[in-house]
């Protein structure tokens, strides 16, 4: 391509990096115009999903002799499990196996934090966010996909 | 030529003094050398099979690396990085710098969730890959062969700016700034981390007002970034608004997009002439 502005030849941009910009336009701008996702090439859906009072969330529930229904907050385990709610939402598609191992894959950061757990569920949570007496709370629909569960000594 | 080509042109091979473009060279090789040295990333070693969803570049992974990878990666990334700052060997040790946080950010978004965290500051380094090295603190003059990087950046994260705004206008409509979109966006909370404002956040999503405005501001001003590479003497301003943007994305959401505040602020902010006027400023007259 020539330059379509008159430039001093000691000032000409080099082909490579004019060839490495174009392509980095033509990549993000594909990506992000037609809307898929190949990390690092994205959409950059931040945020664009209009919000509402409903919401499904993927949750950890755990049996212990207290509380039949202990939610393991995913905040409370390390770091490398805190994203596993994106893991989970793929599990209604998957096989009965896929399912197992992501429950058992949680099953041991949460026993560290709930000791006495005998079975842990992931659960489906149809949320509804509602004001009652000027304070916000959510109400819960929960719906248990998959269930895993300490090896009997 | 007609003006839409002219303009193109400027904005994408525009003239820029070589000591602005060493600048943001060297801000954002610094930029990127702390995102990987202080990033949590050794805590993702260990990451269980079932839970590991490698992006498409690192789909030849067969699973998280052990720590010493991650320390090995933060090392060699940190050290090129502090290289690049230094300007030894500079297109060498910026793009090892680049390249390992390109790893560690990709190994950070295997984990099933598209992360965007660190694509600002990824994708306004490309052009800086193949920058000019011959750089010196004293090159005032604009010239083209040395503001390429910099333009180039520029319409980088514009464009990523304007994307995001696109995105919500195309899955949403307008009601993403007029609806109740904000108002619960707030009252919901983040569904990963906690708000560090949470009173401030509620305040917003119970004030109908409050939520449309910042919705409608959001958007207005993600869809109109472009116009900063026409009307270059709006870039200082749009970064400000950014930075307020994402810091108020912490506040109320807990989101750390402080790699994205601070790019901005490198690239849309001529701060060679900044400090050159507050000196002037400063200097005894008379």
């Amino acid at each position: 391509m020539s330059d379509p502005v008159r430039v001093p030849p000691e000032e000409q941009i080099p082909t490579g990096g004019r060839r490495l910009v174009l392509g980095a336009l033509a990549l993000l701008l594909t990506a992000g115009l037609i809307g898929f996702e190949a990390w690092p090439l994205t959409a950059w859906r931040l945020f664009s999903l209009s919000r509402g009072d409903r919401q499904t969330m993927w949750v950890l529930h755990a049996t212990t002799p207290e509380d039949p229904a202990r939610v393991v907050d995913l905040e409370e385990l390390p770091l490398r499990y805190r994203h596993a709610a994106w893991p989970m939402a793929g599990l209604p598609r998957a096989s009965d196996e896929r399912r197992d191992d992501v429950c058992r894959a949680l099953l041991g950061p949460s026993l560290e934090v709930v000791p006495d757990l005998t079975e842990l569920r992931i659960v489906r949570d149809r949320q509804r966010l509602v004001e009652r007496a000027g304070e916000w709370v959510v109400e819960h629909d929960p719906e248990p996909l998959h269930a895993c569960g300490p090896e009997a000594p | 030529m007609s003006a839409w080509r002219r303009a193109i042109d400027d904005a994408l091979w525009g003239p820029e003094p070589g000591r602005r473009v060493l600048f943001v060279q060297t801000a954002l090789a610094a930029l990127i050398g702390l995102r990987v040295a202080l990033g949590s990333y050794r805590q993702l070693a260990d990451t269980p099979g079932p839970l590991f969803d490698p992006v498409p570049i690192l789909a030849w992974a067969p699973s998280m690396p052990p720590a010493w990878g991650f320390v090995a990666l933060q090392v060699v990334g940190a050290t090129a990085a502090v290289l690049a700052v230094l300007h030894r060997w500079p297109r060498a040790t910026f793009a090892v710098a680049w390249l390992c946080y390109l790893v560690l950010a990709g190994l950070r978004g295997s984990r099933g969730k598209v992360l965007h965290n660190d694509l600002l500051l990824l994708w306004t380094a490309v052009p800086f890959l193949l920058a000019p090295v011959a750089l010196r603190w004293s090159d005032r003059r604009p010239r083209r062969d040395h503001g390429w990087p910099l333009r180039a950046a520029t319409v980088i994260a514009a464009a990523i700016y304007f994307l995001a705004g696109y995105h919500k206008l195309r899955r949403s409509g307008l009601d993403w700034a007029i609806g109740d979109n904000v108002r619960y966006v707030m009252l919901w909370g983040p569904s990963v981390g906690a708000a560090k404002w949470d009173a401030m956040a509620t305040w917003v999503g119970e004030n109908l007002w409050a939520s449309k405005a910042t919705g409608t501001f959001i958007l207005g001003f993600e869809l109109t970034f472009p116009i900063v590479l026409v009307k270059r003497w709006l870039q200082p301003a749009y970064a400000l608004v950014a930075v307020a943007l994402h810091v108020t994305t912490w506040l109320f959401l807990g989101l750390d997009y402080w790699a994205w505040a601070l790019t901005v602020l490198v690239v849309f902010v001529d701060w060679p002439a900044l400090a050159d006027r507050m000196r002037g400023s400063a200097a005894p007259s008379g």
